[in-house]
């Protein structure tokens, strides 16, 4: 089954819902767990029935053999509401093999929704950004919204350039319940300015994400001669040569991705570097990780 | 120097522009690579930029020459060289040694002249040696060792045979086509008028082939030779054989020749003939003393001319007693073999005695002891006999079926094997039929001029399946039907021999028939009389296949050549369906039917006639095969001809160089390119 955490494999797999459906029942099987694990309602404890108590909850067979009246009491549910905020500029496009980068968001974003509403039934939103917000699906639990997040992935085409600024004033707007709340970007912007766009997320209690996702081919890259390179946002070129990129270009990285990941625990959010030639699993763990109550 | 043999082709000099707009005005658009981001990158310029031009240079280099080098390849550029220089013409020495070659010492001097040729040529330049007699015979393959090609001209025998220059014309053709360097060709021939074929067209030589001609008969010689001559090739009696010879003189004053008869070595007969100025004269000895058997005769005029060789020839007798022939009739039927009978007796060298016997007691007759078998008008015979008979058939023995009324009554006529469908009653209408058409070819029919006026009353219709009709009645009807069954022969006479089925047995033309089928179905035409050199002798059968294989199971021929040796292989003899008569002398044969014969083989008598080409001819010969001058003497005046040296080979051989270089460097330069995109 781990074969189909792994994304070349999905990317021959057309359509969403299968390649979410593929991913976590994968994911779970790999856990050793029942696929309907968690979500059904647990009985807690017997409770002495009092005056205005609710007489739905009481264990009429019990009181058949015993002549007493008691409540069933349920573990209580522990809802946690997930939004993926996806990351859609043109740079989201670059890919050095069969899946870009786009295409790894989506599948990540698609196995979380699966894993959320139809595993755990929590409620799931979308909100699909570039230089602004492009699409936004409110989290929800109704028949039918698993489809409509789908839908909303299969739309966002990569396009324009990002800017987290911008469209970060409506995030504030959308998130007002405390939840998770899961970015997925490449991150090309100084780690200092993406700390400070997405910290404020946390201010309402949610554990936020980042899924900084980016191909084997940008951390290194190769060239074996001159290059002109042209920048897929701004359309910039830039005439560049072998020795800069094997030398200068992987400290520079490096150092990016260093400071990412300091920068982001130092601000209490989570940050994960997803390379788009590695499976599928890490997204999914770190989700049933942070989810409080899960697994 | 050097040529274009299409400079039309030099048009596609054009192509090189190709190169030239791909490398040097397409030469920017180079596609960039895309990025995510050029955050972390930097410009930079490399110095290898430099070495990456120069190579882009040597590649547009190298498919300019590509394109260049093609144009060129197909325009054929071609060096003109003398052939003095070049040593791959290839000397090719034919030597005549027709019969006539024997007058003198033709064959001799020819043979000199040849070593001669040989010894001028450069020892790098290839040779060959042939011999021109009735066909080109190939004594060499192209060689350069000179003592292998004094061999090969040492070891030409004399030969029999009747020369054709229209065979080396032919052999030139097809050699022309084999061999692609210029050949030039030595003829030493005696250059005899006779040996020009019927169509000049034939003697001429390809245009690759100069032909260099080396006469060697200066002057015509007189000469009288035996032309031709009549003998029996078998007898009985010797009183009645007589023998014919023309005495031919060729460019001869008038003379008077002594004509000698010889047999089996000794003087019989000696006549004097007076032979007229270039003409003929005929000696007739009456009688032919040969004893029993085989018997080697000879016609020899006395040698006084400058070709002894062609003043004798030869024939074999064959002195038996009549062979007897077995005529089955039935027991009511006296009719037929009194005619049949009389008729064999009336030949004129009625060499078979008739035995005829009634059906009913021709059971255990063993058919073997007998020439050839007559089954006249017999309603049905015993199994036995026919039995015998088809073995008898099988194994080279013949039988003449005469199908009479009897055969109405049946439907199958024996050992012939085809149905009688039919009988036609010309008598019962009033009338009667007469032979339509014959054909002359068949040996029965040689002498059919009286058939015309025989009636014919009655005829069985036979279908003719895969038999030749010889003879058809007028309505179509056949009447005398030739098989042949395994080695030997079947011939069908539709109607009858007594008289009164037709009334053939009263004319004159049944007496030619009865002895010209006799002697075809006893074989004897086949193995009797004198033949010419060259000429074939049927061993076996060739039309039955699978009968000739039974045979060529069961017997073998033995061939005896004039030279006491044999001719043939052990396998040829198991196999082989004739035999060419390649020298002059007496051929022993015992034939796969069993038989044998004493085969008595001339030199052809136009090799006697010793008239020679003449010189126009001879100039326009030699002058045909492609040379200016009239060359026939000496080899100089070719020697400095050009010829064209295709340089096509070599330039394929640059193309593919550069072809792999551009290769190599295409992909280097290439590869590079794609890390770009």
């Amino acid at each position: 089954m781990q074969r189909f955490l792994d994304p070349t494999v999905l990317a021959g797999i057309s359509g969403l819902d299968l390649i979410a459906k593929t991913v976590v029942d994968g994911f779970v099987a790999g856990l050793h767990r029942s696929p309907d694990f968690g979500f059904s309602q647990e009985f807690a404890e017997y409770r002495a029935y009092a005056p205005g108590d609710d007489l739905r909850h009481v264990d009429w067979n019990l009181f058949a053999r015993t002549e007493r009246c008691y409540l069933k009491r349920y573990r209580g549910e522990t809802n946690s509401q997930l939004t993926i905020l996806l990351d859609a500029s043109n740079s989201m496009s670059y890919r050095s093999h069969a899946v870009s980068k786009m295409d790894y968001a989506r599948y990540t974003a698609a196995s979380l929704f699966y894993l959320a509403i139809h595993n755990q039934r929590d409620p799931a939103g979308l909100i699909v950004f570039d230089d602004e917000v492009r699409n936004y699906i409110r989290p929800s639990t109704r028949q039918g919204q698993l489809h409509r997040l789908l839908a909303g992935l299969e739309q966002a085409e990569p396009r324009a350039r990002t800017n987290f600024a911008k469209p970060l004033a409506h995030f504030q707007e959308f998130l007002r319940r405390r939840g998770m709340v899961v970015v997925i970007s490449d991150f090309y912007e100084s780690p200092e300015t993406i700390v400070k766009t997405i910290e404020p997320l946390r201010f309402h209690g949610s554990e936020v994400v980042l899924f900084h996702v980016l191909d084997r081919k940008e951390i290194r890259p190769e060239l074996r001669g001159p290059a002109i390179l042209v920048d897929l946002e701004t359309e910039q070129r830039l005439e560049v040569i072998p020795d800069y990129v094997r030398g200068e270009y992987r400290r520079k990285m490096d150092s990016h991705l260093q400071q990412m990941s300091e920068r982001t625990r130092a601000a209490g959010l989570d940050y994960h570097l997803l390379v788009t030639d590695r499976p599928l699993d890490t997204a999914l763990s770190e989700y049933l990780f942070l989810r409080p109550g899960g697994r | 120097m050097m040529g274009f043999l299409a400079p039309w082709f030099l048009a596609g000099l054009a192509a090189v522009g190709l190169p030239v707009y791909i490398h040097l005005l397409k030469r920017q658009t180079t596609t960039p690579r895309p990025v995510s981001s050029l955050m972390f990158f930097e410009r930079g310029t490399q110095s290898s930029t430099r070495h990456r031009r120069l190579r882009y240079l040597v590649l547009f280099a190298l498919r300019a020459l590509l394109m260049l080098l093609l144009a060129l390849v197909f325009a054929n550029p071609f060096l003109r060289r003398s052939s003095a220089a070049a040593n791959d013409r290839l000397l090719l020495v034919a030597i005549d040694n027709s019969f006539s070659m024997r007058a003198g010492t033709r064959l001799a001097d020819a043979k000199r002249d040849a070593l001669e040729v040989l010894a001028k040529r450069k020892p790098s330049q290839p040779a060959q040696v042939m011999a021109l007699g009735g066909e080109l015979q190939v004594l060499t393959q192209p060689i350069k060792d000179a003592s292998a090609l004094k061999a090969a001209v040492e070891s030409i025998q004399p030969g029999d045979s009747h020369g054709n220059f229209g065979e080396l014309g032919r052999g030139m053709r097809a050699m022309v086509e084999t061999v692609h360097t210029p050949i030039e060709l030595h003829l030493l021939s005696d250059m005899q008028a006779s040996n020009m074929p019927a169509n000049f067209a034939d003697m001429v030589m390809p245009g690759d082939v100069s032909l260099v001609l080396h006469p060697l008969a200066k002057s015509v010689v007189p000469n009288w030779t035996v032309e031709s001559m009549d003998a029996p090739g078998q007898l009985v009696d010797t009183k009645k054989a007589r023998v014919l010879a023309v005495i031919a003189g060729h460019q001869t004053p008038a003379a008077t020749r002594t004509v000698s008869l010889v047999i089996n070595g000794a003087v019989a007969a000696t006549k004097k003939v007076e032979v007229p100025a270039d003409g003929r004269a005929t000696v007739t000895f009456e009688s032919l003393d040969v004893p029993y058997g085989e018997s080697r005769c000879e016609i020899k005029i006395d040698p006084a001319d400058g070709f002894p060789a062609d003043d004798a020839s030869s024939f074999a007798v064959k002195r038996a007693d009549p062979e007897r022939v077995l005529f089955v009739h039935q027991a009511g039927d006296s009719r037929s073999p009194i005619y049949f009978g009389s008729a064999l007796a009336a030949a004129a060298q009625a060499s078979f005695v008739l035995q005829p016997i009634i059906v009913g007691q021709a059971a255990d007759v063993d058919p073997t002891k007998y020439a050839f078998v007559v089954l006249s008008d017999v309603a049905s015979i015993p199994s036995l006999l026919e039995n015998n008979l088809l073995r008898y058939v099988q194994n080279g023995g013949s039988v003449l079926i005469a199908a009479g009324t009897s055969e109405s009554h049946r439907q199958r006529i024996p050992l012939f094997g085809e149905n009688v469908s039919d009988a036609h009653f010309y008598s019962g209408a009033g009338g009667f039929s007469t032979v339509g058409q014959t054909d002359p070819s068949h040996p029965a029919m040689k002498d059919a001029a009286g058939w015309a006026d025989a009636k014919f009353y009655y005829a069985s219709v036979v279908d003719p399946g895969h038999s030749r009709v010889v003879a058809r009645l007028a309505d179509g009807t056949p009447l005398l039907l030739d098989k042949q069954l395994g080695q030997g022969n079947l011939l069908l006479f539709t109607s009858g021999f007594d008289n009164v089925t037709n009334d053939l047995p009263l004319h004159p033309a049944f007496v030619p028939f009865v002895d010209q089928s006799a002697r075809y179905l006893s074989s004897m035409e086949q193995l009797s009389g004198a033949r010419v050199v060259d000429s074939f002798v049927p061993l076996r059968s060739v039309t039955n296949e699978a009968s000739s294989k039974t045979a060529s199971q069961g017997a073998t021929v033995e061939v005896i050549g004039p030279d006491g040796r044999r001719p043939l292989s052990l396998q040829e003899e198991a196999t082989a369906q004739s035999l060419k008569l390649t020298h002059a002398g007496f051929y022993q044969i015992r034939f796969a039917n069993g038989r044998e014969a004493l085969v008595a083989v001339n030199p052809d008598r136009r090799e006697s006639g010793l008239e020679l080409i003449s010189e126009d001819v001879l100039r326009l010969w030699s002058g045909s095969a492609g040379t200016d001058a009239a060359a026939t003497q000496g080899a100089g005046a070719t020697e400095e001809r050009k010829s064209a040296y295709s340089l096509w080979w070599w330039i394929m051989l640059v193309i593919l160089i550069a072809a792999v270089a551009e290769s190599v460097v295409a992909s280097r330069h290439l590869g590079t390119q794609r890390e770009e995109v």
